[in-house]
């Protein structure tokens, strides 16, 4: 095959993937953030990178899975904040093996997730609304059993999921690619993905297949949960103690990031790995305009401003190449 | 012969290498390193009026530190958008890996910051921090005032306005904020050393000021006959201020503010306020910048500055207000 061959079959394979755009958009920010900034490409900022991508990453993973089914689950931070403060009471004031203490908070994170679940197709609530509410509930007792207040001393046995490193990447990072590939492996290559874009695209049509879409809806909130639990308590190993805070910041930035990525909230489209993709450019544009120094008052306006141009990019490029 | 002759040329060597070792240490005896620049980035604990007097000080400092010695000094400040332990983590990784000469923090839970700052130490990056205790086996510079001492003097300021004798409520800021809980502590702890004094009511304002002002009115009109308020935060007195206002309770519910915020000012020169137990944010940021550069120097600095509080009355709030 000649150059020429290459260079079709490399402008074919960039129309026809919906990943292209939102790669593209990533590569360019990366790019521009280099060229700017001297310390962006060292490998200690790549590794902090890398890290925040980790946590942030986990609930982007679950709100994707649950935006491509149609639904939200806005609590995932909240469940993520109350299943630390879990798990440092039950290694802190219990005294309980802290990798059993792990293992029970994820066992609890799915189990609320599933609650959200259960809520939303028994009383056939909206989980947008729902969850708010039940973002409030979780953050509440959360607030209620700490007071507020931090709980410290924990075993360093588990500081290593939190803080090590593995072949020179945060150990998150690699936690997190795992969840990655299991939930592309989900969604691309089993029945029960297909099933999940089906409900996403058509909730009464896929009932009028027999498709049991509540089972489809249950098993991806119980599995958000699952991610959200993970997520808090990688955190708590990563901090060294149960911060009531943990999870504030992880209600909007998943969202935005699954949008970007190709993930629409409408449902039936899209992949959790595509909206990795928008959860690093977000991580991306967050790093370089502290490295530049740009005021705090001025950071949201510009990270906004470059996300909003990052979706319209990719909107337009979906348009021209029609890759949809 | 010749043997005699290299010994003593050996035994003069030494003794002219160890004369020129002795006048080089002289000469580099701690604080006697001098660069051409320095930058040092200011990461308080959240974006928030209080800090950009903070950040203030920090400018004022590198102004004074280029006039002295015609180094420069940057101050970068990086502010997290919200209060969490996380995002300011982020913040501070990030700043490290700019390789500044110091980094000047306000930490927002000393265990949760701890393993950030332990970084930034394995990468030489020195560290001091300001408003906030050491982490647990750290020795790193403090610049601050006494948290305790601050709330003490608003609430026995409170006392004296009511004879010794009323209810009154204590408007809590950050439950999660270690500083604001200890003043909500210490303020409780004088209170209750006084008989004729009776805590109604605590509210709790997430260091904002409508919060502050939504609960101040609730709690005024579940209390009619409460006398008196104190806060924890900067916010919370700018909004139970307004509160009182809105109540036309001015003159009849006392409030003793913290902090030197523009609009606590102002509630002392209205005469909505009687009193505010002010820290320093200006001096605060100052010292901080001081201490870095006495740090980048190879100075031995001290473990606590402290810049002290002080009261804020109708006598010198104008002082406050330049």
């Amino acid at each position: 095959m000649g150059e020429a061959g290459m260079l079709r079959k490399a402008m074919g394979f960039m129309v026809s993937n919906p990943l292209s755009g939102v790669v593209g958009v990533l590569a360019l920010i990366v790019v521009v953030a280099s060229l700017l900034s001297e310390n962006f490409l060292n490998s200690y900022n790549l590794v902090i990178i890398a890290r925040s991508l980790a946590f942030i990453g986990m609930i982007t993973i679950a709100q994707s899975m649950l935006m491509i089914l149609g639904e939200l689950d806005l609590s995932l931070g909240a469940i993520g904040g109350f299943c630390g403060v879990i798990g440092g009471i039950l290694m802190v004031k219990l005294g309980l093996n802290p990798w059993l203490a792990f293992a029970l908070c994820l066992v609890i994170g799915a189990l609320f997730g599933l609650l959200n679940g259960l809520l939303v197709t028994l009383l056939r609530l909206p989980s947008l609304v729902l969850t708010i509410g039940m973002a409030g509930v979780y953050g509440g007792l959360n607030l209620v059993i700490t007071k507020g207040v931090a709980i410290t001393g924990i075993p360093a046995d588990i500081g290593f999921l939190g803080s090590g490193k593995w072949a020179g990447l945060p150990v998150p990072f690699w936690i997190m690619l795992l969840f990655l590939v299991v939930a592309c492996f989900i969604t691309l290559k089993t029945p029960f993905g297909r099933y999940m874009y089906a409900v996403g695209s058509n909730l009464s049509a896929a009932r009028m297949l027999g498709i049991r879409a509540d089972r489809v809806r249950l098993g991806v909130f119980a599995f958000a949960g699952f991610l959200a639990a993970l997520a808090g308590m990688l955190m708590v190993a990563r901090l060294g103690s149960a911060q009531p805070s943990i999870g504030d910041s992880w209600v909007l930035g998943p969202i935005a990031a699954s949008v970007i990525g190709g993930v629409p909230t409408t449902g039936g489209i899209g992949t959790p790995l595509g909206a990795i993709f928008g959860a690093a450019i977000i991580g991306v544009i967050e790093n370089v305009i502290v490295l530049l120094g740009i005021s705090p008052y001025w950071q949201s306006m510009v990270s906004g401003a470059i996300v909003v141009i990052a979706i319209s990019l990719d909107s337009i490029s979906r348009r021209y190449f029609k890759r949809d | 012969m010749k043997i005699v002759k290299a010994s003593l040329a050996l035994a003069l060597g030494i003794l002219a290498s160890a004369g020129v070792a002795s006048s080089t240490l002289a000469a580099e005896g701690p604080g006697t390193e001098k660069h051409d620049s320095y930058r040092f980035v200011v990461v308080p604990k959240v974006v928030h009026p209080w800090f950009d007097k903070v950040n203030q000080g920090a400018q004022q400092a590198a102004a004074a530190i280029k006039a002295q010695t015609g180094s420069d000094v940057e101050i970068q400040y990086s502010a997290p958008q919200s209060a969490n332990v996380a995002q300011q983590n982020e913040i501070i990784e990030r700043a490290i890996s700019t390789r500044p000469d110091g980094i000047i923090v306000d930490l927002l839970d000393p265990s949760g910051n701890r393993t950030v700052l332990e970084e930034a130490q394995e990468q030489g990056i020195p560290i001091t921090l300001f408003d906030s205790i050491n982490p647990e086996g750290m020795n790193l510079t403090t610049v601050g005032s006494d948290f305790c001492e601050q709330a003490e003097m608003a609430a026995n300021r409170l006392i004296e306005l009511l004879d010794g004798k009323g209810k009154v409520a204590i408007m809590m800021g950050v439950p999660t904020a270690p500083n604001h809980a200890e003043r909500a502590r210490c303020a409780q702890a004088v209170f209750d050393a006084h008989e004729g004094i009776e805590v109604v009511a605590t509210g709790v304002d997430n260091d904002d000021i409508n919060t502050a002002q939504q609960q101040a009115s609730a709690i005024m009109q579940a209390n009619p006959d409460l006398d008196g308020w104190v806060a924890s935060d900067a916010a919370g007195p700018v909004g139970i201020g307004q509160a009182i206002k809105e109540a036309d309770k001015v003159g009849k519910v006392q409030l003793v503010g913290l902090d030197d915020l523009s609009q606590m000012l102002v509630l002392i020169k209205e005469g909505v306020a009687d009193s505010s137990s002010a820290s320093r944010p200006t001096m605060q940021g100052y010292w901080s910048v001081i201490n870095m550069w006495q740090l980048a120097t190879g100075a031995i600095t001290p473990n606590h500055i402290d810049t002290g509080n002080v009261m804020i009355t109708p006598d010198n709030v104008d002082s406050f207000m330049e």
